[in-house]
């Protein structure tokens, strides 16, 4: 057995067993990234380079992504390409996998998790581009799986490149007059377009419908307050706030993290908003001069060590502001400066607004 | 507290019909009132060293320092000497401008002192939109002004008001000759297009970097070099234009880039770090220099402190660092392949900082290349410009005489 495989088949162990409903212990995850992580530096000599700072191992900043190729296999066992979707800069992140196995995995047990505790499947209405008209992007391959995973039937409503107001409407009528629950999701820039474009027309989907929103503004489109859009989006399709959730996730990440309210409000609890991280990620505010974790609830810049980056690095530094909050983590948007970056800017090209 | 367009149109009109009696002084009075005042500013500045540390988010020493080298170059002499200057050139039998409206930056709190002392000295008197973000020094250099001479006193008006308030922007613009703006290209461009016909004074984004010649490394002189090139890093913060990102250094056979640079590290960066501390770094400069100094040591080598680091690294692909004591050094063999990296930089190159040694040539090379407009100087001396040293590729009077 190759090192590699091993370093997947406990990567994969980790994982299933929280599917399985076993507690993962967090030294267990530590170790894991430890051992990856020197295994991934002695693989991709950019990570390599970078020093240890304190008792982790070193963060690759995400900017290196948009300059380097970071991936351990050569290019001819590339199967697929994730790129960011940043045009302010012509140097996009990118993320190559040989071996999509591990984000499936991840990605299918964390939305599972927190989008859909309650249900096997639902019909999905998709506020972004079908996989194949955007096939680097980590986003839409997701809401694809999602289709496959969670979907008795999935409508993309952007097609040709633009967002199909009217097919919107037509699903969203047709999801009411169901009475059966739906789950939209999309990019925040995309719901922003919906709101333009839906004029007064309301919904009410039927109970235990969700929404669930991803990506920020990237400071290049109509920038709408957080909760200013989730009031609107609530509105719009008569869907409670909390199950109105924001997912987190980047294209040098193989994991993804979702606030907490719909999977409180289905387990009968009550607790802030914030994201839920998957016991096979750290996710950690560090102080911007040492590096190292900031105290209690300290805004800092946000660390995530995703074990399921098999085949990149694992630990990843990335320009986000976030702090604690309880046992979840609140991001706060993007430093100024820092690169704009991310799925739901894609949209917004393909919306000619920028 | 900021300010509406009405106040602003009031003081505007205000500091207008000021300029009239400013104008009735001769510029040997006003320079001596303007030299009184800086000296009174100084002290006052030791006394509000801990508020103005807060304002401006610099340490204590770093605000003395700069209060005190910046005003130490308003002095009589000088004020005269540029008053001759100017007056040798092709302004002499022109006449001051009526007025002029300055839209200061907040990032080097003691650029209002040439962009006020300057235009006063003149005979043109001033309204000045201070930075929302730091308004306590503009107020003390206005209040020392008014405390010195009531007509320069009233020559000189402070606003403040958010940026982008395009109300109060006409307010502040309709009464003056001209307007001198600081700040990004993007804001001096979106300020240019609603002045229409205003001249404007532009002083958009810049950067300084620096060169150091063989003769900087050698035996005799390294130790000079490694203090003035750490002063011209550290001042501010790195925060202003003439901070230097980038310093080119000759490698010679007995020093190498990296060698210098770790001699700088421990020679220079760090004792000052003591002497002249950092202010406090923002959380959104600090996500953006984790970014850069992992891209740096990606890319070539590292060499951190608490408060600062250094990236040696090659001179291509320039990586911009968010200042606060983040710099690069790149290798060159010599002086034309540093010009030839810092040609990309273009117009918004303001200030080569270089030794003793190197300065001549490096002056004669910038004489004659149109490709810069940078101005060169010596290490040690890059934040601390003299009174008549050119802004933007300009004298320090452009925009202040009617054609």
């Amino acid at each position: 057995m190759t090192t590699r495989a091993v370093f997947k088949a406990r990567i994969e162990a980790l994982i299933s067993s929280f599917e399985a409903g076993e507690r993962v212990e967090p030294a267990a995850r530590d170790g894991l990234i430890d051992d990856l992580a020197a295994w991934q530096a002695t693989r991709i000599p950019e990570y390599g380079r970078l020093q240890r700072r304190g008792v982790w191992p070193p963060a690759l900043p995400t900017d290196v992504f948009r300059f380097r190729r970071i991936a351990a296999h050569p290019v001819e066992e590339d199967r697929r390409v994730f790129r960011s979707s940043g045009t302010t800069s012509a140097e996009r992140s990118v993320h190559a996998y040989c071996d999509l196995g591990l984000y499936d995995l991840a990605a299918r047990i964390a939305a599972q998790h927190m989008l859909f505790p309650d249900i096997d499947d639902m019909r999905l209405i998709v506020l972004a581009p079908h996989e194949e008209d955007a096939l680097d992007s980590s986003l839409e391959y997701m809401l694809a799986r999602f289709a496959e995973w969670f979907g008795t039937g999935c409508t993309w409503v952007w097609r040709a490149g633009k967002l199909d107001l009217e097919l919107l409407t037509k699903e969203l009528r047709t999801a009411e007059a169901s009475g059966k629950p739906v789950a939209v999701l999309g990019t925040s820039f995309a719901f922003v377009h919906a709101e333009d474009g839906l004029g007064d027309q309301r919904f009410e989907l039927a109970p235990r419908s969700r929404v669930m929103q991803t990506g920020g503004y990237k400071g290049r489109s109509r920038q709408v307050d957080r909760e200013v859009l989730l009031r609107a989006i609530s509105v719009r399709y008569g869907v409670p706030s909390r199950w109105i959730i924001n997912e987190f996730g980047a294209t040098e990440l193989s994991s993804q993290m979702y606030e907490t309210t719909l999977r409180e409000d289905i387990d009968g609890s009550v607790g802030p908003r914030r994201l839920w991280v998957p016991p096979w990620v750290r996710a950690t505010p560090v102080d911007p001069d040492t590096l190292q974790p900031v105290e209690a609830e300290a805004v800092g810049i946000l660390r995530i060590d995703d074990t399921a980056n098999l085949d990149s690095v694992c630990c990843i530094q990335t320009s986000d502001l976030a702090k604690r909050i309880d046992d979840g983590i609140a991001v706060l948007g993007r430093a100024p400066g820092a690169t704009p970056r991310g799925c739901s800017l894609a949209a917004d090209q393909a919306l000619g607004a920028l | 507290m900021t300010d509406d367009a009405s106040v602003v149109r009031r003081r505007a009109a205000a500091v207008l019909q000021a300029g009239a009696a400013l104008r009735t002084a001769s510029v040997e009075e006003r320079a001596h009132w303007l030299a009184q005042a800086a000296t009174a500013l100084a002290h006052e500045v030791h006394g509000k060293r801990s508020e103005l540390s807060e304002a401006t988010a610099l340490s204590v020493p770093m605000v003395e320092w700069a209060a005190r080298t910046t005003l130490a170059t308003i002095v009589e002499d000088a004020m005269l000497g540029l008053a001759r200057q100017a007056q040798r050139g092709s302004h002499r039998m022109r006449s001051p401008i009526s007025m002029l409206s300055v839209i200061l930056a907040g990032n080097v709190f003691t650029a209002s002192v040439r962009s006020v002392i300057v235009p006063l000295l003149f005979g043109v008197p001033v309204l000045v939109k201070a930075s929302s973000k730091e308004t306590l020094f503009p107020a003390m250099l206005r209040d020392a002004l008014v405390q010195t001479d009531s007509r320069l006193g009233a020559a000189i008006d402070l606003v403040v008001f958010p940026g982008g308030d395009v109300e109060c922007e006409a307010a502040l613009a309709e009464l003056a000759e001209a307007v001198s703006v600081y700040g990004s290209d993007e804001t001096v461009a979106a300020i240019g297009a609603r002045l229409g016909d205003t001249p404007l004074i532009a002083h958009g984004h810049g950067v300084s970097v620096a060169y150091c010649g063989p003769d900087a490394l050698d035996d005799a002189h390294v130790g000079n070099t490694i203090a003035d090139l750490s002063l011209d890093i550290c001042a501010y913060d790195q925060r202003g234009c003439l901070s230097p990102q980038v310093v080119y250094v000759a490698e010679t056979v007995s020093w190498s880039a990296a060698d210098f640079a770790r001699r700088l590290a421990q020679e220079g960066l760090a004792p000052m770090s003591k002497t002249l501390p950092r202010g406090r770094l923002p959380l959104s400069v600090g996500a953006n220099q984790a970014q850069w100094r992992g891209i740096a040591e990606v890319e070539g080598t590292l060499i951190a402190g608490d408060t600062y680091a250094i990236s040696v690294r090659d001179t291509q692909p320039i990586r911009w660092s968010p200042g606060f004591r983040n710099v690069t050094i790149a290798p060159v063999p010599g002086l034309d392949e540093a010009l030839r990296a810092m040609k990309p930089i273009g117009s918004n190159l303001k200030c080569i900082g270089t030794d003793s040694a190197s300065l001549p040539e490096l002056q004669a090379r910038l004489a004659d290349s149109p490709a810069f407009s940078a101005y060169a100087c010596t290490i040690g001396t890059m934040q601390t410009p003299s009174l008549d040293a050119l802004a933007d590729g300009h004298s320090i009077w452009h925009g202040l005489f009617q054609n």
